[in-house]
């Protein structure tokens, strides 16, 4: 009879738990707010490149994505001593890794940019929301555009990040989007996770004006 | 009615206890699923004297082209295009012909995911086959992948080396070598025939994948260099550190696994307890029905 009781009592002190939680979770995710407003940027799309010997493809300065309200121009990002990707000095801007192709020509194209600062939002905070199917437009220096579209977002571990799949060959115009995410781990101040987008580029005619 | 709680919160109560009624949920899967998910073809026409052709592609079964490229002449290589796994017909019919006369030379193809080929119309008009080459998309750290074709008619043999490297001796009309990696670099690559030569300064950065292909010109052959797949230049090590927790708090949310368990647990216990309680019941039933009260008769 009393295991009973108690038994139900647990219960009943789990169910409530787990509804606050479930509450506490729903409301976790409007931390992302409202999305602020970003249009598709107007200009010239750039040829998809063939196989043949590759023209010089123009230095990428803007990025803008709005489906997740990202507008920014890109910063160079080049490689540090120990073997890391480098990233913007601030978190309001994103970067371009110098080391791999630039957007529009055929490979990986690597753009990183911060979730976070360490009390606000960082130029990358919405990527995780960005699906596939969504738009990514890369403005370059002689006004062009490379737009690309997403593919696939995924979360990885730290210990697990997929280096291949994010920097290896590819045999088309790729783009890869790179911030942190998951849990964040207070006693070494990181995230345990990186979210990557992967894009692909589309041909002037397969673009959705909207 | 309307909901105090919201539906999905009431949705993920009721999603958390299947798990705890379940009782010990399986290990999360690891995120091991293929990245790609396709492969890619190319298409090329690489036979000298064979007139420009439109070349079609099917997918197995499908009798509507998925793909046409219309008037392929010599020595064009298309990008590639993204195939779904599967089988695939490759066809080739004279420049303008209709779609629905009968090709003129087809193969199948079989695309795996994360895989790429080349279908080339290859060899003498006379003798012309699609061939499919299997092609790279990996190269080790600082090299380059290289791999030659050999599309000349007019000089059957060709050599292609560089100062340093051969490529290919005496490569014959209609074949290709297979992939070699070298040290990144810039090359001078001559290809000679018996009379006829042709040089060309290949770049080959760390990272990428180059097919040279050996073509007949007017008087003399032709180099060209194909750029197959690119990487990043180098490879980092280290997963990038793109976040300072700012926002960490509300984007973790608590989470619902402990609450599971502790429902988990509730359930266990009731049902030790009502189990418990049942067999005591009927244990005192048993007393009742073997001698029933006396007081109950004298009545």
């Amino acid at each position: 009879m009393i295991a009973l009781l108690a038994g139900l009592l647990v219960l009943v002190a789990g169910t409530a738990g787990i509804t606050t939680a479930a509450w506490h979770d729903d409301h976790a995710q409007d931390v992302f707010g409202r999305v602020p407003h970003v249009t598709a940027p107007r200009g010239p799309i750039a040829a998809v490149p063939g196989p043949a010997r590759q023209a010089k493809v123009p230095r990428p300065v803007f990025l803008i994505i709005p489906a997740i309200g990202v507008r920014t121009r890109l910063v160079k990002l080049g490689i540090t001593a120990s073997g890391a990707m480098a990233v913007p000095t601030t978190t309001k801007v994103a970067g371009w890794y110098t080391k791999s192709p630039r957007p529009g020509a055929i490979g990986p194209a690597v753009i990183a940019g911060h979730v976070d600062s360490y009390h606000a939002e960082g130029v990358f905070f919405r990527l995780r929301r960005l699906r596939p199917g969504d738009q990514a437009y890369v403005v370059r220096s002689n006004g062009t555009l490379a737009v690309f579209r997403i593919t696939l977002v995924r979360l990885y571990r730290k210990s697990r990040f997929p280096f291949q799949a994010v920097y290896g060959p590819v045999p088309y115009p790729a783009l890869r989007l790179i911030t942190c995410g998951g849990t964040f781990d207070y006693t070494t101040r990181s995230y345990l996770s990186n979210v990557v987008a992967f894009g692909e580029e589309l041909t002037g005619k397969s673009v959705t004006r909207r | 009615m309307r909901l105090l709680i919201p539906r999905q919160t009431i949705r993920k109560v009721l999603i958390a206890c299947a798990v705890s009624a379940g009782l010990l949920a399986s290990a999360a899967p690891a995120s091991s699923a293929p990245l790609a998910r396709t492969g890619w073809l190319r298409l090329a026409h690489l036979s000298p004297n064979t007139p420009a052709v439109d070349v079609y592609l099917y997918s197995f079964g499908n009798p509507r082209a998925q793909v046409v490229l219309h008037h392929v002449s010599y020595g064009t290589v298309s990008p590639y295009l993204p195939a779904p796994a599967g089988t695939y017909t490759v066809a080739m019919r004279a420049a303008g012909a209709a779609a629905s006369s009968a090709p003129v030379l087809s193969t199948a193809v079989h695309v795996k995911v994360g895989h790429a080929y080349t279908v080339a119309g290859m060899g003498p008009k006379a003798g012309l086959r699609l061939v499919v080459l299997d092609d790279q998309l990996t190269a080790p750290s600082g090299h380059s992948m290289v791999r030659v074709i050999q599309a000349s008619m007019r000089e059957h043999q060709v050599t292609v080396r560089s100062k340093t490297h051969l490529f290919g001796r005496n490569l014959i009309f209609a074949t290709a070598t297979p992939f070699e990696s070298l040290p990144r670099g810039s090359y001078l690559v001559h290809a000679d025939g018996s009379t006829e030569a042709a040089s060309d300064q290949v770049a080959l950065r760390s990272g990428t994948i180059h097919t040279l292909v050996v073509l007949d010109n007017s008087g003399h052959l032709k180099l060209v260099d194909l750029t197959d797949a690119v990487g990043a230049k180098t490879l980092p090590t280290v997963a990038p550190a793109t976040g300072f927790g700012g926002t960490a708090a509300g984007a973790a949310g608590p989470s619902l696994l402990p609450w599971a368990a502790v429902i988990s647990a509730g359930l266990l216990l009731a049902a030790i307890g009502l189990a418990s309680l049942r067999r005591n019941r009927r244990q005192q039933a048993g007393v009742y029905t073997g001698s029933p009260p006396l007081a109950d008769t004298a009545e």
